[in-house]
C-alpha cells in the first residue's frame, strides 16, 4: 500500500516536472517551435542589401555574391526579426558608369544599403556620394573609392602583398639572385603599391638583385611576351614576381618556362592557375578568399545598420599562400566557395 | 553452482520502476549541471568580451578543487549518521542550493569591467561545485547501494544513463535560446534568464531521488562513541579520511575499471575537436555551414545510437555478463574509430555520419556498465574492509572523469597546433595538416579503445563472483538487504 503511495506521489511529481520542464522549453525555444509550425514573428524588419561587384561574368564575383548570399541567410537565421536581402545587381561586363548608374536606381527604389567593388573610383565616387547623402550607407570590397563617403573599405593591403610576394620568392631562391617583376596595368593603383611593396621588401634581402619591372596590358599573351624577352635577355634570371596571375590564364606559360628553373610567386590562385601549382611551374600563389568579400560586407553593414556596432573604415583581407603543399586544401575551399571549374584530382589531394 | 549460470533477479531485488525513475531523475540534473555552465561560457567572451583565456581558466579552476572536495563529500557521506540517511540529507539540501546558486551566479550585472566579471563569476563557480559536489557525490553512491543484484544494478544504472542523455541532448540548444532576440534584448540577459529556469528545474527535480529513492546502508559504528575535543574528531577524520582514500586507491579492480573509462572516454573526448576541424575543413573544404549540418546530423544520429545501445547493452549483460559485454561494446567503438579513416571523403561528405551508430555503442555501454561494475567493487571491498564506502569510489571515479575529459580538452589544443594547423588558412591547410589530424583522430580513440579492453578484460568479478560475495556479506550481516528492506546497519 505504502509502493503504490509513494508510485502515485512519484507519478504525480513527475507530471508536476513534466510540466514545469515543458513551460521552461516552449518559453526558450518559441523562435524555434514557430519557425516549424510556419509561424513568423511579428514586426520583422526587412534589410535589402543592393550588391555591385565588377564583372558576373567573372568567377570570382560570383564566389563572392555566393559569400554574401550565405551570409544574409545565416544573419537572418539567427535573428528572428531581422530578413535581410541581397539585391544582386551587377553588370555583365565591366562598366563604371552602369555601376553609378545602377547606385543611383538602388537609391531611388529605396535600398536600405549598397556594398560596391569600383570598377573606377573616379567615376564612382560621386554615385557613392550621392548615395550616402541620400541616407544609404555604402561599403565598398575589393576595389575602393578612398575619397567618397563610404563608410568601410574591406580588400586586401596592396603593399603589403607585394612584400608577401618578394618574401616568398625570396624563401624560394635561396635569397640571392637576379628577379624581375611582372607589374601589369602600369596605371592601375593598386598594381602600382603592389611594386611598390616588392620593391621594398627587397631591401631585406643584399644579394637579390631587381632586374626591372615590366608593365604591360594585363592578357595572358601579353604578358608572356614580356616574359619571353626578359628571360632572352637575362638568361642567368632566378624568379620573377608577378603582382598578378596574367601568364598563368591559359596555356602559354608552359612554352617557357622549364618547370622549377625559374622561381614564380603570383598573385591570385584561381581554378584555372591552378595547373601550374601542380606541375611547379608556379611555386607560390597569394590566394584572395573572393567568398568573404561578400560574407565580410555583408556582416559590416549589420554590424553598422541593425547593431550599431562601430565599423573600422579598412578591413584587411589576409591573402593565403597556395603552394603544392595545400593545393588540395584550397581547392577545396574554392568549391566550398562556389568555384566549380576545380578538377577532381585535387579534390582529393 | 555452474560458472555460466545465469542468475534471475529477486522479486526482493528489484528496484521498482518509481525508485529508478526517481534516480534517474537525478541524472538529468547532473549532466545537466555538468554541461551548462561549458555551454553557457561562450556568454562570457561574445556577450561580455572577456578574454577567451580567462574563460578557460573559469572553467579549470574548478577541477583542482574537486580533487579535494570531492573525496572529502564521498568520505563524508559514507559516515554520516542521520535519521534520514547517509545519502538522502546531502542530495536534498545540495539540489536545492546547487539551483539557487546556479542561477545567481549568472544574474551578472552590466557595465563592469573583465576583472570584475571574472572574480564574480570565480566565486560563483566555487560555491556553485561545492553544492554541485554536495548533490552530485552522494547521488552517485546512492545508485549504487540500491540494489545488491548483479543484473539489476546493470537495469538500474541503464535507467540513469538513458535519462541522462536527455540533458545532452537539450544543452546545445542553450546557446541559442539565450541569442534569441524575440525574447531576450542580448545573450547576457539570456544567460540571465535561462539560468534562472535551469534553476528551478534543479531544484525541483534534483530533489526527486531523495524524496522517493530508500536508501540500504547506514554507516557502522566502527567503535563506542568516544566524547572527544573538537581538533582531536578532526584529527581523527582526517587519518580514516586518507586511511580510506589510500584503500580506495588500491583496490586493484577499481583501478581496472578507472583506467578503462579514463582511455576509452577521454580517448574520444581528445579528439572530439579534430573531429569538428576536420568536418568543416577537410570534407566540406570550409564551408562552415556544411559542416555544421554533417555535425549537427552526427550528433543527432550518435544520441539516437546512444540510446538504442544503452537498452540493448543493459539486455545482453544480462546474459553474457558485464565484461564480455564491455568489451564487444568497446570493440565496436573500436571498429567505428578505424572506419573514419575511410569515411572522411571530401568527394562524399555524407560518409562522415556513417562511424556514428559505430562509435556510439561504446559511448553508451561506458557509463551503464561501469556504475554497475563499481557497485560490485564495493562488495569486494565491504568484504575485505568491512566498510561500505560507495562515496569514496564513486568520487574518485567522477573525479578522475572530469579531470581526464579537463586534460584532454586542453591537451588536444596542443594536439592541434602540432598538426601544423593555422587558423588564417581555414580550409586551405597543408596536406600533411590534414593528414596528421585525420591519423590522431583514428588512431588515438582507437588506440584507447584498446588499452580499455585490455584493462577491463582481467576484471575479476564475474556474475558468479560477485554472488559469492553477496552471499557471503549477508551471512556476515546476519540479515539479507533488499530494496524492499528498510535501512539498517
Amino acid at each position: 500500500m505504502k509502493t503504490i503511495y509513494a508510485e502515485m506521489k512519484i507519478t504525480k511529481t513527475f507530471i508536476y516536472a513534466l510540466f514545469i520542464g515543458l513551460v521552461a522549453f516552449s518559453i526558450g525555444c518559441r523562435d524555434v517551435t514557430d519557425k516549424l509550425g510556419g509561424v513568423e514573428p511579428e514586426n520583422v524588419d526587412t534589410l535589402v542589401i543592393t550588391m555591385i561587384a565588377k564583372s558576373s561574368a567573372n568567377p570570382v564575383f560570383m564566389s563572392a555574391k555566393i559569400g554574401a548570399m550565405r551570409k544574409a541567410e545565416d544573419i537572418s537565421e539567427k535573428y528572428s526579426l531581422l530578413d535581410v536581402l541581397i539585391n544582386w545587381k551587377t553588370p555583365e561586363y565591366e562598366n563604371a558608369s552602369e555601376q553609378a548608374e545602377i547606385i543611383r536606381n538602388a537609391v531611388k527604389e529605396g535600398t536600405d544599403a549598397i556594398i560596391v567593388s569600383c570598377s573606377d573610383k573616379d567615376s564612382l565616387t560621386k554615385a557613392i556620394n550621392y548615395a550616402v547623402d541620400n541616407g544609404v550607407p555604402v561599403m565598398t570590397f575589393d576595389s575602393d573609392a578612398p575619397d567618397s563617403k563610404r563608410f568601410a573599405f574591406y580588400g586586401p593591403d596592396d603593399k603589403e602583398m607585394g612584400k608577401k610576394v618578394l618574401n616568398e620568392l625570396a624563401g624560394l631562391i635561396g635569397d640571392k639572385g637576379k628577379i624581375a617583376i611582372l607589374g601589369g596595368n602600369q596605371t592601375a593603383n593598386n598594381l602600382q603599391e603592389r611594386v611598390e611593396g616588392v620593391r621594398i621588401a627587397v631591401a631585406d634581402y643584399p644579394n637579390i638583385e631587381i632586374v626591372g619591372t615590366y608593365y604591360h596590358p594585363e592578357t595572358e599573351s601579353d604578358a608572356i611576351d614580356v616574359m619571353k624577352k626578359v628571360q632572352e635577355t637575362y638568361p642567368d634570371l632566378k624568379g620573377w614576381a608577378m603582382v598578378g596571375g596574367w601568364p598563368m590564364f591559359g596555356e602559354k606559360l608552359k612554352d617557357i618556362i622549364e618547370p622549377g628553373k625559374i622561381k614564380i610567386v603570383g598573385v591570385d590562385a584561381l581554378p584555372v592557375q591552378l595547373k601550374y601549382i601542380e606541375k611547379n611551374y608556379v611555386q607560390v600563389l597569394l590566394g584572395q578568399p573572393t567568398f568573404r568579400w561578400g560574407e565580410i560586407s555583408v556582416e559590416k553593414v549589420i554590424d553598422k545598420l541593425y547593431l550599431k556596432k562601430k565599423v573600422d573604415e579598412i578591413i584587411r583581407l589576409n591573402t593565403i599562400p597556395v603552394s603544392i603543399e595545400n593545393l588540395g586544401g584550397w581547392s577545396r575551399q574554392l568549391r566550398a566557395w562556389g568555384y566549380q571549374d576545380i578538377p577532381e584530382k585535387y579534390l582529393v589531394l | 553452482m555452474s560458472g555460466k549460470e545465469i542468475h534471475k533477479t529477486a522479486a526482493g531485488d528489484r528496484i521498482s520502476k518509481g525508485q529508478k525513475f526517481a534516480y534517474g531523475l537525478g541524472s538529468i540534473v547532473n549532466n545537466l549541471l555538468g554541461g551548462a555552465i561549458g555551454y553557457m561560457s561562450i556568454v562570457l567572451n561574445v556577450g561580455l568580451g572577456m578574454n577567451p583565456a580567462l574563460v578557460g581558466t573559469l572553467q579549470a579552476i574548478p577541477r583542482f578543487t574537486d580533487a579535494l572536495t570531492d573525496p572529502v563529500m564521498g568520505y563524508i557521506s559514507d559516515n554520516t549518521r542521520s535519521k534520514f540517511g547517509r545519502r538522502k540529507p546531502f542530495i536534498f539540501v545540495g539540489a536545492i542550493f546547487v539551483g539557487l546558486v546556479f542561477a545567481l551566479m549568472w544574474q551578472l550585472p552590466d557595465g563592469y569591467s573583465e576583472m570584475f566579471y571574472f572574480w564574480f563569476f570565480l566565486l560563483g563557480s566555487i560555491i556553485f561545485y561545492l553544492f554541485y559536489t554536495m548533490f552530485a557525490t552522494p547521488w552517485v553512491a546512492l545508485g549504487y547501494e540500491l540494489t545488491s543484484d548483479y543484473h539489476e544494478r546493470t537495469r538500474l544504472m541503464g535507467v540513469m544513463n538513458f535519462m541522462g542523455q536527455f540533458a545532452w541532448i537539450s544543452l546545445p540548444w542553450f546557446y541559442s535560446i539565450m541569442e534569441n532576440d524575440a525574447l531576450f534584448s542580448d545573450s547576457v540577459e539570456g544567460a540571465r534568464t535561462l539560468a534562472i529556469v535551469i534553476g528551478v528545474f534543479v531544484a525541483v527535480v534534483g530533489v526527486m531521488p531523495a524524496i522517493f529513492c530508500k536508501e540500504r546502508f547506514v554507516a557502522q559504528d566502527k567503535k563506542e562513541k568516544v566524547k572527544s575535543k573538537l581538533l582531536e574528531g578532526i584529527k581523527r577524520n582526517v587519518v580514516a579520511f586518507l586511511k580510506g582514500l589510500v584503500i580506495t586507491i588500491k583496490r586493484v579492480e577499481f583501478l581496472k575499471l578507472c583506467a578503462g573509462t579514463f582511455f576509452l572516454f577521454n580517448g574520444i573526448m581528445l579528439v572530439g575537436a579534430f573531429s569538428s576541424y576536420i568536418t568543416i575543413f577537410y570534407v566540406s573544404g570550409g564551408d562552415t555551414d556544411l559542416g555544421a549540418k554533417y555535425m549537427g546530423l552526427f550528433g543527432t544520429i550518435t544520441t539516437i545510437s546512444t540510446l538504442a545501445a544503452i537498452t540493448v547493452v543493459t539486455w545482453i549483460s544480462s546474459k553474457i555478463g558485464k565484461r564480455k559485454t564491455f568489451i564487444i561494446a568497446t570493440s565496436i567503438t573500436l571498429v567505428g574509430s578505424l572506419l573514419k579513416w575511410f569515411c572522411y571523403d571530401p568527394m562524399a561528405p555524407w560518409k562522415v555520419l556513417i562511424p556514428a551508430p559505430f562509435i556510439a555503442v561504446g559511448m553508451g555501454a561506458l557509463f551503464t556498465l561501469m556504475g554497475s561494475m563499481i557497485a560490485d567493487v564495493c562488495d569486494l571491498d565491504e568484504l575485505e574492509t568491512g566498510e561500505r564506502r560507495e562515496g569514496m569510489f564513486g568520487s574518485i571515479y567522477w573525479w578522475m572523469v572530469k579531470l581526464g575529459m579537463a586534460l584532454a580538452f586542453g591537451l588536444s589544443g596542443f594536439l592541434l597546433e602540432g598538426t601544423g594547423y593555422a587558423v588564417e588558412l581555414g580550409g586551405a591547410q597543408s596536406s600533411s595538416t590534414f593528414f596528421w589530424m585525420r591519423f590522431l583522430d583514428v588512431s588515438i580513440p582507437a588506440a584507447a579503445s584498446l588499452i580499455a579492453i585490455f584493462s577491463v578484460a582481467s576484471f575479476k568479478i564475474t556474475e558468479e563472483k560477485a554472488y559469492e560475495i553477496r552471499s557471503e556479506l549477508e551471512k556476515r550481516r546476519g540479515v539479507k538487504i533488499t530494496p524492499e528492506t528498510e535501512a539498517q546497519s
